[in-house]
Order: C-alpha cells, then sequence, then structure tokens
C-alpha cells in the first residue's frame, strides 16, 4: 500500500546550461503571451477613460 | 518515427531541469486557447462571397432556402449563427475526447498524446482552409470543430498528469501555468489573426483562407515543440529535498485510484458539481459581460446621459468599442486567476479555495445588480473582474483538486473525464442566460434590469456548488488500488 512515487531521491541538481534552457523557453512562450497580454490592456484602457 | 514518442524514451535523466516541462505545456496550452478567440473569424467568414463580388457586406440566402439549404450551398455567404455552431463542436469535442482518451494519454504518455493534437488542431485549420477556398461550411465543422476540438480535448490535458508528478510540492502553481496559456492563447490568437487578415486581403478576399494556413502552420510548430519538450519523472522521482508532510490532510492522499474506479466515488461526482456549476455561472457571465455593461450604464459609458436606445447609431458604436473593451479586460483576469487561485490553492488547500469561489463568487454576483444600480462603473467592472478571475481559478484548480483525492498515478485520465462537466457547463450556461433574459424581456422588464434575475439565478447556482463542495470527503479505502494493482499500472499494463 505504500506509495513509491514521492520517495526523496538524491539526484543531481540542475546544470547552469539547464537553467539557460529554461529561461529561453520562457522567453519563447512569454514574449508572445506578453503582446497579446499588451494589446487587451490597450483595448481595455478605453474603458476607464 | 514511433520511437521518438514512446513514453520510455522521455522519462527524464538525472539532474533533469523540472521548470523546462510548464514552458513546453504552455506552449500546446497557448496554441489550442484560441479556440476562445474564433470570433474574430466569424465577420470575415460571413462576407466571403459578398467582397469577392464586389458587395459592401454579405450575399445572403434566399429567404425560402431552408437551414439545410443554407448549410450545403456554396453560393451564398455563411451566417455568424451558422459558423457559431463551430463554438459549441469546440466544446462538446473537447469534453468527450478527453473523456475517452485520457486513459489511452495516460499508458502512452503526454508525448505522444501533444503529437496527435498538434495534427488534429493544426489539421482542422487546414481542413477548414479548404473549406472556405470551396465555401463548405461542412468542411469547417468538421475541420476545426470536430477534428479540431479533439485536438483541443488532447492537447487540454496532455501535459496534466505530468506537470503533477514533477511539482509534487506545487501541484496547483504548476497545472495553474499551463492552464493559464488556455486562457492566454486567445488574447494572442485573435490579434494576430487580425494582423494577418489584414496583411492577406486584398480587393475581392478578406485574407482568412490564408490566415488558417497560416494559423495552422505556426501552431502546428509551436505544439510539436511544446510536445517534444514533455519529459516524465522517474516512478521514484521527487524534487531534492522535499519530502511529503507527514501530517498532511486527509484531503490529500498519497495512494491512487485507478481512473474507472474514480468514477464510480461520489468524489468525482461532487466534484464534476463543482466544476459544472463554477463554469456555468462563468460562462453565462462572460456571454452576456459586453451586452450587460452597454445596457446598465447607457451613455454614462461616454461622459453622457441615456438609456442605450436613447442614443445616436454613433454613440452606440462607441459603446460597443466600450463592451469590447470589458470583455477584454475579463479575459485578462480570466488568465490572472488560473495562475493565481491554483498558487493560492497549494498554501490553502482546494476545498477551502473553491469555498472562496463559491462564498464570494454568490456575494459579488448578487451584489452586482446594485453596482449597476449606484452608477459606479469602476465597481460593477470591479465585481466582474474579480468573478472571473474564480471562474479561471476554477479550471486551474480542479487538477490538482483530482490529485489530491484520487493520486496522481491516473489523474490526466480521471481530469480528462472530469472535462464533460465543462461541455455540459458550455451548453447550460449560455442557454440559462439567454432563456432567463427573452423570458424577462418578453414579461416587460427593461432591457437594463433583465440582467438582476439572471445573476441572482448564477448566484444561486454557486450556492449548489457549495453543497457539493462542501460534501466532498476523502475516498474510501475499498476504491485505492493494490500495490500489485499500482505495479501493473506502471508497468504499461492495458487499462481495466
Amino acid at each position: 500500500m505504500s506509495d513509491t512515487v514521492n520517495r526523496p531521491t538524491d539526484d543531481p541538481p540542475p546544470s547552469g546550461a539547464s537553467w539557460a534552457m529554461v529561461a529561453a523557453a520562457w522567453v519563447l512562450v512569454g514574449i508572445p503571451l506578453l503582446w497579446g497580454i499588451a494589446i487587451t490592456f490597450r483595448k481595455a484602457a478605453l474603458l476607464f477613460r | 518515427m514511433a520511437g521518438l514518442l514512446d513514453k520510455e524514451r522521455i522519462i527524464a535523466p538525472p539532474g533533469f531541469n523540472r521548470w523546462l516541462v510548464p514552458p513546453a505545456a504552455l506552449a500546446i496550452h497557448l496554441s489550442i486557447g484560441m479556440a476562445y478567440g474564433f470570433s474574430v473569424f466569424w465577420l470575415p467568414l460571413s462576407r466571403l462571397l459578398g467582397k469577392a463580388q464586389g458587395l459592401d457586406g454579405s450575399l445572403a440566402c434566399p429567404a425560402d432556402l431552408g437551414f439545410v439549404g443554407e448549410v450545403l450551398s456554396t453560393s451564398c455567404d455563411w451566417k455568424i449563427s451558422t459558423l457559431g455552431w463551430m463554438y459549441t463542436l469546440f466544446f462538446v469535442f473537447l469534453g468527450s475526447s478527453a473523456a475517452i482518451f485520457g486513459g489511452w494519454l495516460e499508458r502512452v504518455g503526454p508525448r505522444r498524446a501533444g503529437v496527435v493534437a498538434a495534427f488534429c488542431w493544426a489539421g482542422g485549420f487546414f481542413i477548414s482552409a479548404l473549406g472556405i477556398h470551396l465555401h463548405q461550411i461542412l468542411l469547417l465543422w468538421a475541420g476545426s470543430g470536430i477534428i479540431g476540438g479533439c485536438g483541443l480535448g488532447l492537447g487540454y490535458i496532455s501535459p496534466v498528469s505530468t506537470l503533477i508528478k514533477w511539482f509534487p510540492d506545487r501541484r496547483g502553481m504548476a497545472t495553474g501555468m499551463a492552464i493559464m496559456g488556455f486562457g492566454g492563447g486567445a488574447l494572442i490568437g485573435s490579434p494576430l489573426a487580425d494582423v494577418l487578415m489584414k496583411h492577406f486581403a486584398t480587393a475581392t478576399t478578406t485574407g482568412v483562407f490564408e490566415t488558417f494556413l497560416a494559423m495552422g502552420t505556426l501552431y502546428f510548430i509551436a505544439m510539436l515543440c511544446g510536445a517534444f519538450g514533455y519529459r516524465i519523472p522517474r516512478a521514484d522521482w521527487s524534487p531534492p529535498g522535499w519530502t511529503p508532510r507527514a501530517s498532511q490532510s486527509a484531503m490529500v492522499t498519497t495512494r491512487h485510484v485507478h481512473v474507472n474506479e474514480a468514477t464510480r466515488t461520489p468524489q468525482f461526482w461532487l466534484l464534476w458539481g463543482v466544476l459544472c456549476l463554477n463554469v456555468s455561472a462563468g460562462i453565462g457571465v462572460i456571454g452576456m459581460a459586453s451586452p450587460m455593461i452597454q445596457e446598465v450604464f447607457g451613455g454614462r459609458l461616454i461622459g453622457g446621459a441615456g438609456a442605450l436606445a436613447e442614443l445616436s447609431t454613433e454613440q452606440k458604436a462607441q459603446i460597443a468599442t466600450i463592451g469590447a473593451a470589458f470583455a477584454a479586460l475579463l479575459s485578462f483576469f480570466n488568465i490572472i486567476g488560473r495562475f493565481g487561485w491554483a498558487s493560492l490553492s497549494d498554501l490553502i488547500g482546494r476545498k477551502r479555495t473553491y469555498f472562496i469561489f463559491f462564498l464570494l463568487g454568490t456575494l459579488l454576483y448578487s451584489a452586482a445588480p446594485a453596482a449597476g444600480r449606484s452608477g459606479s462603473i469602476a465597481l460593477f467592472a470591479a465585481i466582474f473582474c474579480t468573478i472571473l478571475t474564480m471562474y479561471g481559478g476554477g479550471f486551474a484548480t480542479i487538477p490538482a483538486y483530482l490529485a489530491d483525492m484520487f493520486g496522481t498515478q491516473f489523474v490526466g485520465a480521471i481530469h480528462g473525464r472530469l472535462l464533460t462537466a465543462w461541455s455540459t457547463a458550455g451548453v447550460l450556461g449560455p442557454v440559462l442566460v439567454n432563456y432567463i433574459r427573452e423570458y424577462q424581456i418578453r414579461q416587460g422588464v427593461p432591457n437594463a434590469q433583465a440582467y438582476n434575475t439572471t445573476l441572482y439565478i448564477l448566484a444561486g447556482l454557486l450556492v449548489a456548488g457549495f453543497l457539493c463542495n462542501l460534501l466532498v470527503r476523502p475516498v474510501a479505502e475499498r476504491h485505492f488500488m493494490t500495490d500489485s494493482e499500482l505495479a501493473a499500472a506502471r508497468t504499461g499494463a492495458k487499462l481495466k
């Protein structure tokens, strides 16, 4: 009945290069999302004029 | 090629950075989230033949042509109501495919499911482009609506189980990040479609055919990148330094319920009710947000006075633009809520989070008519923005709630089955809102006040949701899998 998913493991920590990849991946998805949000704000600004 | 998609192939090596998985999930959810933004195509699609013949508007069908005639006709323009069926098909097939293929996803892994989702979603765009070229609405319904809808369902659930396994310490935040993408997809897709249609338009075409091809290609690439970015943790993996808290709540299990067994528990159906009622109320508001603010505030929106019906055509156009601005603002708060509330649920627990949705939601829905009467546009907007955060939050918190109740092994498949609640709400919410409003107007209630009863009824739905949430208790012992059943499931044995 014991759970085997949540057992602590002794994985090595992620490398510096992997953090660079994380940053690149977030930039790739973040830029279009921020563009969309900026356009939404521009439209929504009309409501408060 | 088959090896590339195998579940065994994507087990992460030691030292893999788990923060690479959320952007992969976002790439898929931001792509399929365009389903919310399809209304940007309705107007250009309804003027294809009219524009080709140099008319200002649509080339209308003969008055005596029935519904079937209009559907099969290639010589008159489609009505917006006919195109709108695509939207219904999206959400019906999203729920159905998630429910049907959830078990398959758990067996084959997220990469294969993500790749199939990419083929379906992008393929839907290409089939629809052919439908536009041949002017055959059935190809749009089948392409974007049915095949694309299946892509939506598979794409939506593909990262859920994986993210929950990578982030056992922050389940809500992890799924919130991905599901935030589904809310954000239209924020990118709608303006992008607008830019592309303007770019491709000529004197005789609306540019929508080329836009479908371009967007299908973009989404295909983005979704494949996402699917190939998925990695799953080893079965014995956990975040370095993290151990499950010994004093964890009884509402968070460390064991697992099989997907077929989960649907036999009252907890599953109570959570189905929780999602369905929260989403029905939210969809109801989204559908009426723009006309509601216009009719409630009328001329005050442009610094004047008078009801909407008393204004000039030019003033009505200005107010319609402000109504669209209000809808845009709500969509932003919808995505903020997905990340915010789901992350908060990691700290305060899922059940408490839904209690907040239902209690605060009931208060806000009930207070909205008074805010309208007070004349405060800011207060009225603030109420609906908060409501929309809780609508989004409901979607994003439910996978973590399921993982807490039923364990992580089959959470993707269980979530898939629960999404039928969304399909149901997609029909229930708008129908409820439209019928109640029409009934009141027939009874002589002024347009601006016809929303009040609707809002009180939506508040009633939230009270019912509160009761469902209240009744959720830990899953009974007999429903959990034994060690041998779990081991068989992990070695890829076929689902029962």
